[in-house]
């Protein structure tokens, strides 16, 4: 008999937490999902919702480890971030952070400062599901936006329009939606929304300088001697704003309310086009943008409210499978199911850097739009690296999380050993994978072929197991989320 | 009671080799007061892991050892470093579970724990080391939460403790050091403590518990006790160093107020377009939003505060060495009575 996504044997309600976790997560462990399979649906979403007292893996004992983690280069605090990720109890809070990253994207190729990137996203966490007009506010304090903008040289007697213009074409409103002139008046608004010593901080970063003891990280600073404080005109209004008046005026416009429904849309529901195109290209779900833009305003710009009509729409639990896993999203799940990391280990480096080479390094998007996403996360070279990082993750069953899995695969079978069972039970444990008729013949393959008895013996069973996993994690299907 | 800061020593490097510290860990000295630093470097590369040797005056004198690998050379994850009266160089390393022991010149003598180790000693983690008078090393094992004691032969004299937070107990434990009375200082790490312990293992007395308030502590990584048998601790989570008397009374606290070292000045006076904007920017005056007001943020905002005080040692000038990794630096305070 093929496996379909028909006959998996699982209930509707796992199958949509299992969705759910995916998306606003990084997948599920199996003993995880024990846990919310005692919770109803929309239980589970408040709970990812409302964060409260996360746990992850300390602080104190990452930095007791590897203290460069906080203070050295780009990649160390990428493995500091996947930490996170990887022991966070509170994953969506983490997924907000990675999808903020994205928009609001940040390089240290240009800071050569890591620490700030960090607080960046730490700020990403602590704001990235409240309103709007906070999360814009936030940003716009930012010290690493603020130097990866050049905000530190926007004066008032000699303006930088290049956070002016950015706040509105890739933060908020999307290109098509304001002049010349709007972005011109936007950035006198921001003049002297600068840096602590950022003439100093920014020749370091220019020079990547950690002399003579390391960097130092940056906050905030306004300069008042340096601020335009004279009237201006903005979408069509006029006063004398700074700021945070514009960041008001941008999160009442319709264009803003669209521009953020369709990112959250493109993120967690469905693959869409690049931003760049969306001036041409309607969303493929208008219905659903309409909706998500209706409670944008009917909950006052929180987000927080917004998401929470995204996970329980229907067009978001019938998009199981609609996109491709992005590299980091991909990595930290694999990560989490293989588990293995209560305690910092010298292999953290190595996956976030196999993420890299996938084509997402974090904190060094290519460039201010950040990565293209979808099926542009897949070329020839990214995929033998996807495979191979999720076939030999998988396949090593002295991990915790992977000998959990095989294990409770062998215990559930029971004396029902036929392949297209066992191949049921391992694909729910990792997430219910729909898997097409050719990977479900390969699948039965591995097993001996469909009229074959699994031998459940340890020995026997770990062969099969792992040979069924590479395959798993090789498969096309794996990849999609 | 004052201590009085004197300088700073070092300068942060990215090199594999060469004058300059990435992530120092500890410091020693041998008997003629020559200065070895443990460098450990980015150990998730095994990139400028080495021994650094300098004095007191920045005088540079060369470096052995790198990070990764099996030889003799080689540590995973150095931790501390001690000497013994022979001046023989103890390096412990948690990743290997070796101790290994050099000369001053650099030269692989033989190690304690590990597979080809003299004596009989399996150390899980070790960690901190310090010597007594009679030359028995002593030994903190992060992976075991424990103390061992052992004899100049590498053979154990007695290991005490388990993981827990009662006394005797300990949670991942880091520094160690010992009295002129022979008794035994454990930072205590994760329990937020230190407890004496007698030579023969018993227990004394605990000083601290978990908070930011005077004698309080978070994360203590190491303690010095000074001829006196004031403690100073490396209250590496709250980003200060705490002086404490015999008794444990608070004494005063240390936060950092370094200025250049002589490897500082000589490099920003090459590089003038630093020294020109660094001397027109205010590194110290802070005004961060309730955001960043932890220990932690205010240490990586300021430079002449400490960030990553990890280790505490005293020479025979009772002078006071404070390892910061984070700054890769070492602060010195004179501790004599004159300092007071």
């Amino acid at each position: 008999m093929p496996i379909t996504r028909e006959n998996i044997k699982t209930s509707p309600k796992y199958r949509q937490i299992s969705h759910l976790l995916r998306r606003a997560g990084f997948g599920a462990t199996p003993g995880e999902m024990d846990r919310y399979m005692g919770m109803d649906y929309s239980e589970v979403v408040d709970e990812l919702l409302n964060v409260s007292g996360t746990s992850t893996m300390p602080d104190d004992v990452i930095f007791r480890m590897f203290p460069e983690y906080h203070a050295s280069l780009g990649v160390d605090a990428c493995a500091n971030w996947a930490y996170r990720m990887v022991s966070t109890d509170s994953p969506l809070e983490e997924k907000i952070a990675l999808f903020w990253h994205g928009i609001f994207a940040t390089g240290n190729d240009k800071l050569n400062n890591p620490l700030v990137l960090l607080n960046q996203i730490d700020t990403f966490r602590r704001n990235g599901m409240g309103k709007f007009d906070d999360i814009l506010l936030d940003l716009s304090r930012d010290p690493a936006m603020l130097i990866w903008l050049d905000n530190q040289t926007n004066h008032k007697d000699s303006i930088n329009e290049n956070y002016g213009r950015e706040i509105l074409e890739l933060f908020s409103m999307g290109v098509g939606n304001y002049t010349e002139e709007d972005i011109k008046e936007c950035a006198r608004a921001f003049t002297g929304w600068s840096v602590k010593n950022a003439e100093y901080m920014a020749l370091m970063g220019q020079k990547d300088s950690i002399w003579p003891y390391s960097r130092i990280s940056w906050h905030y600073e306004y300069r008042q001697d340096d601020h335009d404080y004279s009237e201006k005109t903005f979408l069509g209004e006029t006063g004398k704003f700074d700021g945070a008046d514009i960041i008001e005026i941008i999160c009442r416009q319709e264009s803003t309310a669209r521009f953020i429904s369709r990112h959250l849309y493109n993120f967690f529901v469905e693959d869409e086009v690049q931003v760049p195109s969306w001036q041409e290209v309607p969303p493929k779900n208008p219905e659903a943008i309409s909706t998500l833009m209706d409670a944008y305003f009917e909950h006052g710009h929180d987000l927080n409210k917004v998401l929470k009509v995204l996970f329980e729409s229907d067009f978001f639990k019938e998009s199981e499978y609609k996109k491709v896993k992005g590299p980091a999203e991909m990595v930290i799940n694999v990560l989490r199911l293989s588990g293995g990391f209560e305690e910092p280990s010298l292999s953290m480096i190595q996956a976030v850097d196999e993420a890299g080479f996938m084509g997402q390094l974090l904190f060094y998007p290519p460039s201010v739009e950040g990565w293209h996403t979808g099926q542009e996360w897949i070329t020839s070279g990214s995929v033998l690296d996807r495979v191979n990082f999720s076939s030999a993750r998988l396949t090593d069953l002295s991990s915790p999380g992977i000998r959990d899995i095989v294990n409770r695969v062998r215990d559930r079978c029971g004396t029902d050993t036929r392949p297209d069972y066992v191949i049921q039970v391992f694909l729910e444990l990792l997430g219910i994978i729909e898997v097409s008729d050719m990977t479900s013949d390969l699948l039965l393959e591995v097993c001996g072929g469909e009229n074959s008895v699994i031998d459940t013996t340890i020995g026997s069973f770990d062969v099969m197991a792992s040979n069924l996993l590479r395959v798993i994690g090789s498969s096309k299907e794996f990849h999609l989320v | 009671m004052k201590t009085k800061y004197l300088k700073t020593i070092g300068i942060k490097t990215n090199q594999p080799v060469g004058r300059g510290f990435l992530f120092p860990y500890d410091v020693t000295f041998d008997s003629s007061g020559v200065i070895y630093a443990l460098n450990r470097g980015r150990i998730s590369q095994g990139l400028g892991t080495r021994i650094q040797i300098f004095d007191y005056d920045e005088e540079w004198y060369g470096e052995f050892g790198e990070g990764s690998g099996t030889g003799p050379l080689n540590f995973l994850i150095p931790v501390a470093t001690a000497f013994n009266s022979k001046d023989e160089l103890f390096v412990s390393d948690e990743g290997s579970g070796e101790i290994k022991v050099f000369s001053q010149k650099g030269i692989p003598l033989y190690q304690v724990g590990g597979e080809s180790a003299r004596g009989s000693c399996e150390l899980m983690g070790p960690s901190g080391i310090a010597f007594d008078a009679d030359d028995n090393l002593y030994v903190t094992e992060r992976s075991a939460s424990r103390l061992t004691k052992i004899d100049r032969d590498g053979n154990v004299i007695y290991r005490v403790g388990d993981p827990g937070s009662l006394p005797l107990q300990f949670n991942m434990p880091w520094g160690v050091a010992t009295d002129v009375a022979g008794c035994v200082y454990v930072a205590d790490w994760r329990n937020d403590r230190i407890q004496k312990l007698d030579p023969d293992g018993n227990f004394i007395k605990i000083f601290g518990k978990s908070g930011t308030e005077q004698g309080h502590f978070n994360r203590p990584s190491s303690v010095a006790v000074d001829g006196r048998g004031n403690m100073y601790v490396t209250d590496w989570g709250n980003e200060r160093v705490q002086v404490l008397d015999p008794e444990g009374n608070f004494l005063q606290i240390l936060e950092g107020q370094a200025t250049l070292s002589k490897w500082a000045e000589q490099w920003l006076t090459v590089n003038p377009d630093e020294y020109s904007a660094r001397r027109s920017s205010n590194l110290s005056v802070l005004d961060l939003p309730d955001h960043l007001q932890s220990p932690y943020q205010v240490g990586s905002q300021t430079e002449h505060l400490f960030w990553g005080p990890v280790s505490a040692k005293i020479d025979d000038h009772e002078r006071l060495y404070i390892t910061e990794h984070s700054r890769a630096r070492i602060q010195v305070f004179d501790i004599s009575d004159n300092g007071l």
